[in-house]
């Protein structure tokens, strides 16, 4: 065999070569995890904890659409007790009355969308924010503008609830006994009003609201019946 | 003006055959020449981003390191070199059927013969006629003269003719 004739042999090994699928992998796995790494591989820490910083702020964003019985729900509930928490006293009757006109918002999402096995949860919530607001302050809220008019929008979403629906808000059980609808509960501020107001000298003018009042209060329209009787008493602290 | 990654893509391609064949030719595995020339290339490219501008012969740098890799590979554990004739080559798909079983045949052999023969021979051999490296080229990277490559070649060509024609005539 001759010295040609053996290069020639020789020359036939360049028929090895690597598998080309591994040379396309190995080559993105040496430039491309490299490429991961090098850029600012001290901020990885950082990296990891605004990765997971982003991811609690989603979830606690996501959990906001969430009703009562879903997985995620226990964290809206966390968020709104913070705002509650971190509040001036002056502001927590309003937010404790916007937090009633959330739970019917969610019963009435429940109710439409007929998720029967999520409505028991959603009562209960419900009924457990009606009783953080205590009677001082929805008198207090009766008689600001404001808070009233969350109060009025409690009041007809609660109507809404319990005529359309046929969703019984008031009936309680035996744990949760007490429990009175804020409807219910302005009815009875309303009718304790109107008496209060029989008692007094009225004239001519405010006897007529009273009238109004009562009329409203007949036929179960407690906003307007206590709107006459704002009005009636706003005159009189102006008379006297 | 390219960026390092760019460029060193660049050498990536152009080399990979290559160096992978030097390997395999050592190692004769399939497996174990893909991890040893993964590790070619990663350690090459390590060296690259922060030292690029050193590196004067990038190809005198990678055949370095993979004969590196690979003394490395045989001192762990004592490993023993066996050269399989199981392993599978990956062969020019271009080629027909008759040619490739013929083909075959031929490289076994050659690669069963050349692995016998001294580590030095068979990096020249490979470097020379198989990656067509010049005289030059090789000695720059072994660190010889060019006289002593020259018989260093002249003596693995005469080396390999002598166990091609003791195998001719065992068979």
């Amino acid at each position: 065999m001759t010295e040609t004739q053996i290069i020639k042999k020789i020359k036939k090994l360049k028929a090895i070569k690597p598998r080309s699928d591994w040379v396309l992998l190995n080559k993105r796995q040496i430039l491309g995890e490299e490429r991961r790494i090098e850029i600012f591989p001290f901020l990885r820490p950082v990296y990891a904890g605004l990765f997971c910083l982003l991811f609690l702020v989603g979830l606690f964003e996501f959990s906001q659409e969430s009703l009562p019985g879903d997985s995620l729900y226990y964290l809206k509930k966390i968020t709104e007790k913070s705002q509650i928490i971190f509040s001036s006293e002056e502001e927590k009757p309003r937010i404790k009355l916007e937090l009633v006109n959330k739970r019917l918002e969610e019963l009435d999402q429940i109710v439409q969308e007929n998720e029967v096995r999520k409505l028991a949860s959603a009562l209960k919530e419900y009924r457990a924010s009606v009783s953080e607001v205590d009677n001082k302050n929805l008198i207090r809220a009766m008689t600001t503008t404001s808070d009233w008019m969350i109060v009025k929008e409690i009041i007809k979403n609660e109507e809404q609830l319990q005529t359309e629906y046929g969703v019984v808000l008031g009936e309680v059980s035996k744990e949760e006994s007490g429990f009175i609808p804020l409807r219910e509960q302005v009815k009875q501020e309303v009718e304790r009003s109107i008496e209060d107001l029989k008692e007094r000298s009225l004239n001519e003018e405010d006897r007529a609201l009273l009238e109004e009042a009562k009329e409203y209060y007949e036929e179960g329209d407690y906003n307007k019946a206590w709107e006459k009787i704002s009005d009636l008493s706003q005159k009189r602290v102006l008379t006297e | 003006m390219a960026n390092p990654r760019e460029k060193f893509s660049k050498i990536y391609d152009k080399y990979i055959d290559k160096i992978y064949r030097f390997v395999f030719l050592k190692v004769s595995s399939q497996e174990i020449a893909e991890d040893l020339t993964s590790e070619v290339f990663l350690k090459t490219w390590r060296f690259f981003k922060e030292k690029g501008q050193e590196i004067e012969n990038i190809q005198a740098f990678l055949y370095r390191t993979a004969r590196n890799l690979v003394t490395d590979h045989y001192r762990q554990k004592g490993r023993i070199r066996i050269v399989s004739i199981n392993n599978p080559l990956i062969i020019d798909p271009r080629q027909d059927l008759e040619r490739d079983s013929e083909l075959n045949s031929d490289i076994e052999v050659i690669k069963m013969v050349m692995s016998d023969l001294k580590d030095d021979y068979q990096n020249v051999l490979i470097m020379h006629y198989l990656d067509d490296l010049s005289i030059d080229e090789i000695s720059e990277l072994l660190g010889k003269t060019n006289g002593a490559t020259r018989v260093l070649v002249h003596r693995a060509l005469k080396s390999l003719k002598k166990a091609l024609k003791d195998k001719v005539e065992e068979v």
